[in-house]
């Protein structure tokens, strides 16, 4: 039993009993599967030379895998870790967090479509080729950065770093050397310790929060 | 100023404290968090609504019945002077 003996922390209290919801290592899966997706987008625009056949691939590929994260996560953590509102400092958070998701898809579409206006009009390969990495590090390590910070899950600092490498792995070898790195093989070596972990912890999560059975409905609290 | 024997019990602080963190909680949040049994919680929850510390409001979620149990104003109250006491005796102790 963890009855306390001693006065708590109120805000490490609060801080551990929020990130535990993250601990289910479902988002690091959807993470994963969301580079995975990318680099299917990016096989397939190879094989049909079309970016907006690839845009429709990966926008559906989003579609499926955070519905189907939303709805598993309910079913995964309710009745393991139960449900809770939180206090207005840590909603404002939440919200912050899901503007920073937004205003990140918004960069990422506007950016797909200035590279796709760049390459049309031919605006020289070598700026696109050189900047188009950095603006993805940035974009991934800010927001995945600001979500460790703003939900206090720092692997999420991590994953920042990794997503961010994509962009310059899949470019400046060619840029620099000549030498071209598939997009599977660049989202892939990438996409798989955060795909590890994710599973690891969700294995964790299972063994260590098995379902909550109540003996007596839950309605009958307090009617002692 | 004196210690509010109904939340220093231990199991009922730690009841305290959780619900104080959060706006509301279900029981198996609670349950969770505490490490207390179906039975230990709903007794202790019943003293604490009793002598109106927490409120227990009950509904549906779909068919499920969904009970929320939220630290009335004046549990938050309560707890507070609580805290305030216990910092107040254990301040002045020395090793």
């Amino acid at each position: 039993m963890t009855v306390m003996t001693h006065l708590p922390d109120l805000r490490a209290l609060e801080r551990q009993a929020f990130s535990k919801f993250y601990e289910d290592g479902l988002f690091d899966i959807l993470l994963g599967l969301m580079m995975v997706a990318i680099a299917f987008g990016a096989v397939i625009q190879d094989w049909l030379a079309s970016e907006l056949a690839s845009f429709a691939v990966m926008l559906a590929a989003a579609v499926v895998l955070v519905s189907s994260f939303t709805i598993l996560r309910v079913r995964l953590l309710r009745p393991r870790l139960g449900d809770f509102k939180p206090r207005p400092e840590r909603r404002r958070r939440i919200t912050a967090t899901r503007l920073v998701l937004l205003g990140s898809m918004v960069l990422g579409v506007v950016a797909f479509g200035i590279g796709g206006v760049a390459g049309g009009t031919g605006t020289p390969p070598a700026t696109v080729e050189v900047l188009l990495p950095v603006v993805w590090f940035v974009n991934a390590t800010v927001v995945l950065g600001l979500m460790a910070y703003l939900l206090d899950v720092p692997r999420f600092y991590l994953y920042g770093v990794l997503f961010g490498l994509v962009g310059p792995l899949l470019i400046w070898p060619d840029v620099l050397w000549g030498v071209r790195v598939p997009p599977p093989l660049a989202f892939g070596i990438l996409a798989a310790p955060i795909l590890a972990i994710g599973v690891w912890k969700l294995v964790h999560f299972v063994r260590t929060y098995p379902v909550r059975v109540n003996p007596e409905p839950e309605a009958d609290l307090g009617d002692r | 100023m004196g210690v509010d024997r109904l939340i220093h019990e231990p199991a009922r602080l730690s009841i305290m404290a959780n619900l104080f963190v959060v706006e509301s909680a279900n029981a198996t949040y609670l349950l969770q968090q505490t490490g207390l049994t179906w039975g230990n919680l709903g007794s202790h929850l019943t003293r604490l609504e009793t002598a109106g510390y927490v409120a227990i409001e009950k509904g549906y979620r779909g068919r499920k019945p969904h009970t929320m149990v939220a630290l009335t104003d004046e549990g938050r109250t309560a707890f507070r002077r609580y805290r305030a006491a216990m910092q107040e005796a254990l301040g002045g102790l020395t090793d």
